[in-house]
């Protein structure tokens, strides 16, 4: 990490004397100043206003501000620190232990909705097409954390599906406890519709299906699911999903020690939701860091998903994603349209993306069995 | 609160408080009556929205018009009762009494029938966005522009106007109160008609803090009071509907570049960045807008097309009337109207004055200015009937050019 130039610090220091604690994190005065504002804005918005407790009570936004930067310094992420996060339009709450919402997870979410949309409008008349009245629109969010992409793809899509289905699926019990208080957070601001309360559900299982564990598979969420909406055919072991998503922990080891990954992040979020665990055996030779990619592709073939979409850590992932995926569908591309996003010159300006660096997504169509 | 006494200058355009009416503009207002006669006419057989909106607008003329004709027909029945030698004694002092009356409310009525033949500004009824940018004057146009800031946005509170900072752009190492970009968004209707005198350039004569010698300085702040379209144009009619192609309004997305800040390096869960800077580039005109001041990418990319809609908008209309002053030019020898390049008000700290150049109007008390209170309103509103006065003269001009 490059220092910060003693010059940039005494300008920080005259502007304002919290400025260079947050210059720690932000590296820019820019940011810095941005920060600085909207921790300001929190600290006085916290103030008790009405007073109920002693005069004075007022004067302590000050201290409050003064010690959100310092926790700043130290590197715990803004997001803890305000308690929230923006996605969409929506309001996230973060909490210690679970991974806090990246704008490219809510670039890859909008995305998504958009293919949806556009496979419901050409698939129109089909009889298995989601907005026909009879069968919902049924989406799978695996590793859903604070839930943000099961609740924001809900925002983005009820106004245009009148029935939905939306499961989120997380090991950690923190995790789904948050992703249940972010579903009635913003139901009750407004920012969802009143049925996300009936169309999400939020459930523990284990992405990776380890047969050890007394937790249960996906595949036994899903069977369930299949049970219950009475479909025909039971023999079928779980009921068509049209979109699946996730954006799994799919950070190595090495790149979680050697300065890849930023020092708040590696100190203040939780490791489950960033690195895959050690020791999981995977298969045909996988790196450590794409045994989830494995499980859910093999998942979604299983469910036949419509639409596919992993987030990955860069383009070199991307990639070895792609070809597994090749691989396990045995080289029959045909029913398959892969493709890794963003690439054209115009998405990768219009979203943020760097040309070479930083995360990208995988998009698989298709998986249409005829 | 003290008030300063507002002082008619020399070369103020005389309010022309004459009783007769320019026979242009009465050969309009009476077209425009025959017009909503019809209108309501079609109205009575079958309700139809356009014809009740046009006729909606133009039912002001014809109230004021009927005025004026019924005072002038009293007039000119008081006069021939005056003129006959039977009329006694006491219905004669009657009539005298009445004539006085009718020809003092004379003038009153036509001066409002003259503002009401006005056209209607095109973003008179929406809310506005109002950008603050130093000119020339260094540090010191940064520390006044963000003083115009704090008038501006008192003097919305003190109007139940509820103003909203939009963007606050601070000069890079200076203090926070010293601006290089500032826009407030005020959202109610009718906004932009209220702000819109305030549009040109502001000049500061003053002594700055930052000066040691005791000089003077002149500096300049620039600002723009521009439209803020709803977020969905379905509410408006089409001509005001950035979203319909066919509306002047309209801004083609595929001629706008949209950049995100893009940082090289590792991204997604290896990082955890909190800036979401955003940049729309109209690439026909050329224009640039950056916003970075929330924390949500969403809210940042709306903020930034707002801006970005109503600097276009305001610059089409600019163009619109542009046109328009090179059409009369000719027939108003050469009269220039005042564009937003213009000096068009002087805030002289020495003197304790605030003087506006096209009223011509001095308030000999700066801070009741500077507040936004009292002071400003009375600026403003000079301003208000200088425009409308410069109206109805080029309506006139344009009338009399058309014959």
């Amino acid at each position: 990490m490059p220092r910060i130039p003693t010059a940039t610090l005494v300008r920080a220091y005259q502007e304002n004397s919290l400025l260079p604690l947050l210059l720690k994190e932000c590296r820019s005065l820019d940011s810095a100043r941005n920060e600085l504002r909207w921790l300001r804005e929190r600290a006085l918005r916290d103030s008790p206003s009405s007073s109920r407790l002693a005069p004075g009570a007022r004067l302590g936004w000050r201290t409050r501000l003064r010690s959100m930067c310092r926790q700043r310094s130290q590197g715990v992420p803004l997001q803890y620190i305000l308690g929230d996060q923006p996605f969409g339009d929506l309001e996230i709450l973060c909490r210690r232990g679970v991974l806090i919402p990246r704008p490219e997870t809510e670039s890859y979410t909008y995305e998504a909705a958009r293919l949806v949309r556009q496979m419901a409008l050409e698939g129109g008349g089909n009889s298995t097409d989601p907005t026909s009245a009879t069968r919902p629109l049924r989406i799978l969010d695996l590793c859903t954390g604070t839930g943000c992409i099961a609740l924001l793809l809900h925002a983005l899509l009820a106004p245009h599906f009148k029935h939905m289905q939306i499961i989120g699926i997380d090991l950690s019990p923190i995790a789904l406890n948050l992703a249940r208080k972010n579903l009635d957070h913003n139901v009750r601001r407004e920012a969802l519709h009143r049925r996300a309360r009936a169309d999400i559900q939020f459930h523990r299982a284990d992405v990776l299906g380890r047969k050890a564990s007394s937790i249960p598979a996906v595949e036994e969420i899903l069977s369930h699911y299949a049970l219950k909406s009475g479909l025909a055919d039971i023999s079928v072991p779980a009921p068509r999903i049209d979109l699946l998503i996730s954006n799994p922990p799919y950070i190595s080891t090495s790149d979680f020690r050697n300065g890849t990954t930023a020092r708040s992040v590696r100190l203040f979020e939780p490791r489950l939701a960033l690195v895959p665990p050690v020791g999981f055996m995977g298969q045909d030779g996988d790196r450590s860091e794409d045994v989830f990619y494995r499980r859910i592709l093999d998942l979604s073939l299983k469910v036949h998903a419509q639409v596919t979409v992993l987030e990955c850590g860069d383009i070199m992932q991307a990639d070895r994603v792609v070809e597994m995926h090749r691989t396990m569908t045995g080289g029959s591309r045909c029913n398959f349209n892969v493709e890794v996003w963003p690439t054209t010159e115009q998405d990768l300006a219009a979203h943020g993306f760097h040309p070479q660096d930083g995360s990208r997504c995988v998009i698989i169509h298709g998986g249409r069995d005829g | 609160m003290p008030r300063g006494a507002p002082s008619t200058p020399a070369n103020a355009p005389a309010a022309a408080p004459d009783s007769g009416l320019s026979p242009v503009l009465l050969t309009r207002a009476r077209l425009l009556a025959a017009e909503h006669a019809k209108l309501s006419d079609r109205l009575a057989e079958a309700f139809d929205a356009k014809v009740a909106k046009r006729a909606g607008e133009i039912a002001p003329v014809t109230t004021v018009l009927k005025e004026w004709e019924s005072a002038n027909e009293s007039i000119a029945e008081l006069k021939s009762l005056l003129e006959q030698p039977e009329t006694d004694e006491e219905l004669r002092s009657l009539a005298i009494e009445d004539l006085e009356s009718s020809r003092e409310a004379l003038p009153t009525i036509s001066d409002r029938l003259k503002k009401s033949l006005i056209p209607r500004h095109p973003f008179a009824d929406l809310p506005c966005l109002v950008e603050i940018r130093p000119g020339a004057g260094g540090d010191e146009a940064g520390l006044f522009a963000f003083e115009m800031l704090r008038m501006y946005t008192s003097f919305c509170s003190r109007r139940g106007l509820r103003p909203t900072i939009l963007k606050q752009d601070v000069e890079d190492g200076a203090a926070e109160d010293r601006l290089t970009e500032a826009v407030i968004e005020i959202e109610a209707d009718g906004a932009y008609d209220i702000m819109r005198t305030e549009s040109g350039v502001h000049r500061v004569q003053r002594v700055p803090a930052t000066e040691t010698k005791g000089r003077t300085h002149t500096s300049a702040v620039s600002v723009m009071v521009l439209p803020s379209f709803p977020e969905s144009g379905s509410g408006l009619d089409s001509a005001l509907n950035f979203e319909d192609p066919t509306s002047d309004y309209y801004i083609d997305p595929q001629e706008v570049r949209v950049e995100k800040m893009r940082a090289g390096g590792a991204g997604g869960q290896h990082v955890n960045k909190t800036e979401s800077a955003i940049r729309l580039t109209h690439m026909p005109t050329g224009t640039v807008v950056s916003m970075q001041d929330e924390r949500s990418q969403q809210a940042n990319r709306r903020k930034a097309w707002q801006i970005l809609r109503a600097k276009i908008a305001e610059a089409r209309q600019e163009a619109r009337e542009q046109e328009l002053v090179q059409l009369r030019r000719g027939a108003m020898g050469g009269v220039a109207r005042m564009g937003r390049g213009d000096k068009i008000r002087t805030y002289n700290y020495g003197q304790s004055r605030c003087t506006d150049h096209r009223s011509g109007i001095t308030i000999h008390n700066l801070d009741g200015v500077l507040d936004g209170g009292d002071g400003l309103e009375t600026v403003m509103e000079s301003v208000r009937t200088w425009m409308a006065d410069r109206e109805v003269e080029a309506m006139v001009v344009e009338e009399r050019a058309e014959k």
